[in-house]
């Protein structure tokens, strides 16, 4: 692996996002305000449903990965989407970058942004509760892991996309229901015994309650048998991406 | 050394074979055209030799180094201007010379010497800020050209680089190339402006339907007063009939 072509690729990533603040940065920083105000605030503070643990700090996880989620998926997903359409992809499969060093280039892009979101959120959350973590380096593995998993996603979504609609099927009918029904608003106690099960097989679930713990310390899953999850994953997902860009499928002809 | 040897080359999309057992050697340091008809292969060959496209038969060796499983060391000898503007439109010119030569691992040192070397080469300092998509279609061109020399590539393949710019500039490019040429540079052309391959070019290939037709030096197609446009014509015009 070559530094300098590999921090190429990073830096002109980050600074593909760094371009366009408002959508990259801007719109996730206010959408995750509102869910704060009216979730965690508004809603939040009428409803106490866990001994000892604000609702805003509850959901708060949730929210702050919806946004981290989102934001590494588009950055890989419509960045590679865009260099194959505009075959800008061109200068870099005419050069001898790696496909590793490609697929690094584009994971730590998605890293950055990801923590770009996330720290803006952050700052805005600090406003209303102590977000401080309970468990720091906790923390940062499953922000890390998530943002690795979900531009690992948006890259083989930027591959198999034919059209800018095909950008949005995974997040509209995959991502964003099996988050929103994997406890990012609610415990999986309050939900009936007979349904528990189902939630408990939604990978998001995890993903939701590992953060939480690392947040606040309360957790409803096995935390271990979750973090393997999640590296088992990603090591799976980079393994299809590296053979989808050795075969050159949809990228070269 | 051949710069470039191409040996049984056939590249097919689904059923259609746009490359038949293209046979080919371009001699170091040699101005060579790569003629054909739209659709003859042209652009085709040059994507195998750059990594564009991949193919199942035959083989390709750039400077030595066989393109497939010595990808990153043929690549790293090898500078394209491709037929389309395949830059990003949004991106200063400058970024955009800074990425590529970061792509060929070139230090930061080396990067910005260089920039600054091909931007002089071709006139584009006042430009440098300006995003690709704000240039006018000259000096895109020039910007295509200076890309794919930033890495200082042996070889230097140009698809059609003299389309849609007008002819002063055309001219200027000549002088450019032929300067590049008198460097040591291989140069690939494919042209349709026939006179200026003539002009350029010690050598010619012309391919048809993916197969090579004729492979002339410039005293074979200029014998008898010949213009190379009347060769190409007569050649295309037997190949289609055959």
């Amino acid at each position: 692996m070559n530094f300098i072509r590999l921090s190429t690729v990073a830096k002109r990533e980050i600074q593909r996002f760094l371009r366009i603040p408002i959508q990259t940065l801007i719109s996730p920083w206010i959408s995750a305000t509102l869910y704060i105000l009216v979730f965690g605030v508004i809603i939040g503070s009428r409803i106490d449903f866990l001994e000892n643990i604000d609702y805003i700090d509850f959901v708060f996880p949730g929210i702050l990965m919806l946004q981290l989620i989102a934001g590494a998926f588009g950055q890989s997903s419509t960045s590679l989407y865009f260099q194959r359409w505009t075959k800008v992809i061109e200068e870099m499969l005419t050069s001898p970058l790696s496909y590793t060093e490609m697929i690094f280039g584009y994971i730590i892009g998605a890293i950055f942004r990801a923590f770009a979101v996330c720290a803006g959120i952050y700052v805005v959350a600090l406003l209303f509760t102590d977000a401080t973590p309970a468990h720091i380096g906790l923390f940062f593995f499953y922000v890390l892991i998530v943002a690795i998993i979900f531009s690992l996603l948006g890259l083989i979504v930027g591959l198999w996309a034919e059209k800018m609609e095909h950008l949005t099927i995974l997040q509209t009918f995959i991502i964003t229901p099996l988050m929103y029904v994997g406890g990012v608003f609610n415990s999986i106690d309050m939900l009936p015994e007979n349904v528990q099960w189902l939630v408990r097989l939604n990978p998001f679930f995890y993903i939701v309650d590992g953060l939480r713990y690392s947040m606040i310390g309360y957790s409803e899953s096995p935390l271990f048998l979750g973090a393997i999850f999640l590296i088992t994953l990603a090591t799976l997902l980079f393994a299809i991406v590296w053979v989808l860009f050795h075969r050159g499928w949809r990228l070269r002809a | 050394m051949n710069a470039i040897e191409i040996k049984g080359l056939t590249k097919k999309y689904g059923k259609t074979v746009a490359v038949d057992s293209l046979d080919l050697k371009v001699k170091q340091g040699e101005f060579f055209g790569l003629l054909g008809q739209n659709g003859a292969g042209k652009s085709t060959t040059i994507n195998c030799i750059t990594g564009i496209a991949k193919f199942s038969e035959g083989s390709i060796s750039v400077m030595g180094f066989d393109v497939q499983k010595d990808y990153q060391k043929s690549r790293a000898t090898v500078g394209l201007s491709p037929q389309e503007f395949n830059a990003d439109i949004f991106a200063p010119l400058e970024k955009i010379l800074d990425f590529v030569g970061g792509y060929f691992g070139m230090s930061t040192g080396k990067r910005k010497e260089r920039v600054n070397k091909v931007l002089d080469l071709f006139e584009l300092q006042d430009h440098r800020k300006k995003p690709f998509g704000k240039l006018s279609g000259g000096l895109k061109r020039r910007a295509i050209l200076a890309r794919a020399l930033v890495h200082d590539p042996d070889v230097l393949i140009l698809d059609e680089p003299t389309s849609g710019i007008d002819v002063e500039q055309r001219h200027a490019l000549w002088e450019y190339l032929e300067n590049l040429h008198q460097a040591g540079k291989t140069i690939i052309l494919t042209s349709h402006y026939l006179e200026e391959v003539e002009k350029l070019c010690s050598r010619v290939v012309i391919i048809h339907d993916g197969k090579k037709i004729a492979d002339l030096t410039k005293a074979e197609f200029t014998k008898n007063g010949d213009k190379l446009e009347d060769v190409y014509l007569r050649l295309t015009a037997k190949a289609v009939a055959v």
